[in-house]
């Protein structure tokens, strides 16, 4: 197991309508994206609109199970007083779901063992904030 | 007329960029941002060879609402206005869609608004480092993150070096490039700095140094990052017409900014490819080809943006810059396609937004630049960032 890196020293989300839902989601511990009620394609971020047909009547769908890592880096530089480094942050894309791609940090292995399409299972951890963020947990 | 859309005429045959000026640039400067502005506005006219009489349009970048990083020192517009005495027809703080530094004045002097424009960008980001201890995070200028950076400073994506990273681990995973292929560009734009008296790092650069150097966010390490200072450039843009009066004015022989992908670092499609769309787009707009270029001035804030505008522009084909780069004779001074001949924002100093190589191109096609003259430079390719905001140009000796 690897050394936990604190994730609460940074700089919180600016919340806005569109993305309130997001957020509340993700203090539960789900990931919630946009689902189109017109074609059915999924939106991330969320902007009340749909990026494949332009359609307004968004609701949101949970997404659960594996994801895929499509880059990653591990940041080593201390960028703010206090900031535990170093982490690693991966660009996760999901079979089930094309078109959303969602950037979080990696847990459940040491950063260095980061690798594109290496699966990750969704998850959150305490952010900047109060906020829970994306922190995807290395499948072993 | 080439290239064009039937019926009309290319933009870039109204106007010219007649003056380049620049203001001391160091790590830490003792003046003020405003004073580093005036500088290099009263440089970059008299440069053109006018007078502030002159100028009728005034710009800068980024506008003042966007300080998204200490050392963003460009000044108020209207008191660079007040203290100079202009009385400008036309003025713009622009701070999305930057492309080129001179793509918004060079509309306006097309579009006859103004005759003479300058444009500016004032750096102070090396004494907010220091001040700060380090390079300081994007966005720490502010209680919250708005926008597309809502969703990667939170995560830990605390500054640009952690956000194009992914890129870099993209690329030399698809292509099976290497560090020690890439090592060359920052190792090859050092030994330019050297010939730039200018240049805020001259000490020479080792392939080995570069290994060696210490990881910011990999795969980047320290000297893959460009080198925070302090600085102003400006640069005038004026109508084609004026040429005559004009001391040395540059021809720009295409202009590109494509507006394309997904507005956000992370959501890029296609990590591996980047730039590709303004690439062919100013390549539209010319019969010039990648092979009549004779000197390179492309944006490295980064060590993968200069890749990037490499396989682009076509100088080699995708997944071919490692090999190109590799060995340094391609993009030294006597190579095929000098490159950064100034040192880049890698060694001469991140004067941002493609400020420091648009100076350089005109400074080149001129044959001012000195110890670091690419001898008989006629065409000039410069490369503004990459991605979502890329802008390409050719310039060419008058």
């Amino acid at each position: 197991m690897s050394r936990h890196v604190d994730a609460t020293v940074g700089i919180p989300p600016g919340v806005t309508e569109e993305t309130a839902a997001f957020w509340a989601a993700a203090a539960d511990g789900r990931l919630v994206v946009e689902r189109c009620a017109a074609c059915g394609a999924e939106s991330f971020p969320p902007r009340g609109i749909c990026r494949a047909c332009r359609g307004r009547g968004m609701a949101h769908v949970e997404i659960t199970g594996i994801g895929r890592v499509y880059s990653y880096t591990v940041n080593y530089q201390r960028w703010l007083p206090d900031l535990e480094v170093p982490y690693a942050i991966v660009l996760v894309e999901f079979d089930d779901h094309p078109g959303v791609r969602v950037t979080g940090r990696l847990r459940g292995c040491p950063p260095q063992e980061a690798t594109i399409g290496m699966t990750v299972q969704v998850g959150f951890e305490p952010g900047p904030g109060g906020f829970a963020i994306p922190s995807f947990v290395a499948v072993r | 007329m080439s290239g064009t859309a039937a019926g009309t005429e290319l933009f870039e045959r109204r106007f010219v960029i007649s003056g380049v000026g620049q203001s001391a640039i160091g790590r830490d400067l003792n003046q003020s941002g405003f004073q580093l502005t005036i500088d290099a506005i009263l440089a970059a006219v008299a440069d053109a060879g006018l007078t502030l009489d002159d100028i009728d349009g005034l710009a800068m970048f980024p506008g003042g609402g966007a300080a998204n990083l200490p050392g963003y020192a460009n000044g108020n517009l209207y008191e660079v206005q007040d203290a100079l005495r202009l009385s400008p027809r036309w003025r713009q703080g622009s701070v999305e869609g930057m492309v080129l530094p001179f793509f918004g004045p060079a509309l306006a002097v097309a579009a006859g608004l103004a005759r003479h424009a300058v444009i500016w960008r004032t750096v102070k980001e090396g004494s907010a480092a220091h001040k700060a201890g380090g390079r300081p995070a994007y966005g720490a200028t502010k209680p919250a993150a708005d926008g597309p950076l809502a969703w990667l400073l939170p995560v830990g994506m605390l500054s640009p070096v952690c956000q194009v990273a992914p890129y870099m681990t993209r690329y030399m995973h698809e292509f099976g490039v290497t560090r020690e292929q890439l090592a060359w560009i920052p190792v090859t734009q050092r030994a330019h700095a050297a010939l730039n008296p200018d240049a805020v790092y001259s000490k020479p650069l080792t392939v080995e140094d570069y290994l060696n150097a210490r990881m910011i966010s990999t795969p980047m390490c320290l000297y893959d990052c460009d080198v925070p200072c302090d600085g102003a450039t400006a640069i005038v843009v004026s109508a084609v017409e004026t040429a005559p009066d004009l001391r040395s004015p540059v021809r720009i022989e295409a202009a590109a900014g494509l507006v394309e992908g997904r507005p956000s670092w992370d959501q890029w499609e296609d990590m591996g490819r980047v730039g590709y769309g303004a690439a062919r787009a100013m390549w539209a707009r010319t019969d010039l080809r990648p092979g009549d270029v004779d000197v390179a001035q492309l944006y490295d804030g980064f060590t993968i943006e200069c890749v990037w505008w490499l396989e682009a522009l076509g100088f080699c084909g995708p997944g071919e810059a490692g090999a190109f780069v590799e060995g340094g004779q391609r993009i030294g001074l006597t190579g095929q396609l000098p490159l950064n001949t100034w040192g880049g924002q890698l060694s001469g100093g991140r004067l941002h937004a493609g400020f420091g190589h648009v100076a350089e191109a005109v400074r080149q096609l001129r044959g001012e630049a000195g110890a670091r003259q690419v001898a008989g430079a006629e065409v000039a390719a410069v490369g503004n960032v990459g991605g979502f905001e890329a802008g390409a140009a050719l310039l060419t000796r008058w």
